[in-house]
């Protein structure tokens, strides 16, 4: 009936059976859009306007998803457990939809076969980005994920490291995700099967996306050791107001693998000030500011040294920081 | 007339009468009919392997897939039309397909807003207290304005494309 007074007003009119609005990912399954054409004329001086039949199309349910790696290669020991990639998978598709998740460690290309853990899928519940005690696990047919168009959920993979795994082997584990509708080519239709009974079609990922992660073993132990020499204005080695403290802090690294992106960062003690032009890393000054060189004094909260080390090796070992502070 | 002849004319009479009985929908005022279809691209492989892209009706869509409205209008009075004007509404689900329009013979314009019409490059909307031209997804109604009179007997088609959002 709706439809009917709709026509007559000769709109275009979409009659939304779902109470989706419009949505970024497309137009909801269901929708219906109706076309009327209007002619307007006039005969012998009289106007008039006449209306066509009115079209009608029916949106169907597109099936489809994305899934992307959310970790970046995974730095781990030979026999570590539980380690951890992270998964978004999104709902692409223009209905609501439910997925099935499923783990493959065993992936051609790599130096060793990851082994799943024994509950090896997991919801990233608590949104931390990293496996933690408040994850939800995976159940197969239990808890299967139910999508919206456009929403997303965060998904864990475990996966455990043998433990005679070396320094630099890299292991691919995959997230397989697939429609509970169905999966196979594009194209390919479930009649009756989409939302609120229309056909549901597999879109451009055929329903199923399959993405890899990435471990890295790496065998690398980072120490870092501060110790402080003191002279004071006398020639002496006294810490009385006025004496000089000099810290030093080595990084030393030890293994066969790299330490990524290390950062050293030390509070200037209280009752002390930092003596400026005095911070060093491996004997070369650095200036305070905050600029292209590897360090600075950070005077934004507490006044901190930082030196970015960026990659060391057990060959590049070790590094050394210097800085002078004034006893108050 | 032969009677071979009378009886071919009574058959394409009958024929003529069932066909607007059996489609029912092609609605008329005095002498003017106008008729819309949709249809839809569908590629096909043929007997000798080569890829075809052809028109069927549409009836189901999905996200992103193109629908072709055509309309078809006719004067099947006696007398000339003037003024004649053919506007359809572009759903909100849809987005008119730059340069898809075909209307021989006619001016074509836009509308954002159902109620004032222009040619493409002169319409504007207003957005972030800004006017800019108008793009395709802003548009709401597309119309063809004929140039001449549609005479007697005459009939024309018009013809644009949408893409579903």
């Amino acid at each position: 009936m709706l439809a009917r007074i709709l026509a007559a007003a000769s709109c275009g009119v979409v009659l939304c059976c779902l109470a989706n609005p419009a949505l970024a990912e497309g137009t909801p399954a269901g929708t219906v859009i109706e076309n009327t054409a209007t002619l307007s004329f006039e005969l012998d001086g009289n106007p008039a306007t006449i209306t066509s039949n009115t079209t009608s199309i029916t949106v169907v349910e597109l099936i489809d998803l994305a899934v992307t790696l959310q970790s970046p290669q995974t730095l781990v020991s030979a026999g570590d457990t539980n380690q951890a990639l992270l998964f978004s998978v999104v709902n692409t598709g223009n209905g609501t939809e439910t997925f099935q998740l499923a783990i493959n460690s065993t992936v051609s290309g790599d130096d060793f076969d990851p082994v799943p853990s024994t509950v090896s899928i997991y919801f990233d519940s608590d949104g931390s980005g990293d496996f933690t005690a408040g994850d939800i696990p995976y159940v197969p047919g239990d808890n299967d994920p139910v999508l919206a168009p456009d929403a997303s959920v965060a998904i864990l993979i475990l996966n455990d490291i043998p433990a005679d795994r070396l320094n630099g082997d890299v292991g691919f584990s995959e997230l397989i995700v697939s429609s509970a509708t169905g999966s196979g080519s594009p194209g390919d239709d479930f009649a009756g099967q989409g939302d609120g009974g229309v056909t549901a079609v597999l879109g451009t990922s055929g329903g199923i996306d399959t993405v890899r992660g990435e471990y890295l073993v790496s065998d690398v132990q980072v120490s870092i050791q501060k110790s402080q020499t003191v002279s004071d204005p006398f020639g002496g080695n006294e810490p009385v107001p006025g004496a000089t403290i000099t810290y030093t802090i080595e990084v030393s690294v030890t293994g066969s693998g790299t330490a990524v992106g290390g950062i050293v960062e030390d509070v200037i003690p209280t009752f002390t000030t930092y003596v400026p032009g005095s911070l060093t890393l491996d004997a070369g000054t650095l200036t305070d500011a905050a600029d292209a060189d590897a360090g600075e004094l950070n005077t934004s909260t507490t006044p901190t040294i930082v030196v970015r080390l960026g990659d060391v090796t057990a060959t590049g070992s070790p590094r050394t920081v210097q800085f002078d502070v004034l006893i108050d | 007339m032969s009677e071979n002849q009378k009886g071919k004319t009574m058959i394409s009479r009958v024929t003529a009468l069932l066909l607007l009985l059996a489609s029912g929908i092609a609605m008329s005022q005095g002498t003017l009919e106008v008729q819309t279809t949709v249809q839809k691209e569908a590629v096909t492989t043929n007997e000798d392997g080569e890829r075809i892209k052809e028109l069927i009706p549409a009836e189901t869509v999905v996200p992103g897939e193109r629908v072709v409205y055509t309309i078809t209008f006719r004067n099947t009075g006696e007398e000339p039309a003037d003024d004649v004007i053919i506007t359809n509404p572009i759903s909100e689900e849809l987005t008119y397909v730059q340069g898809s329009a075909f209307g021989p013979g006619m001016e074509l314009q836009f509308s954002v807003d159902g109620q004032s019409f222009g040619a493409a490059e002169d319409l504007t909307v207003e957005e972030d207290g800004e006017t800019r031209t108008a793009t395709p997804e802003d548009y709401t109604h597309i119309r063809w304005v004929m140039q001449s009179d549609l005479s007697a007997g005459a009939q024309g088609t018009v013809r644009f494309s949408a893409q579903l959002n």
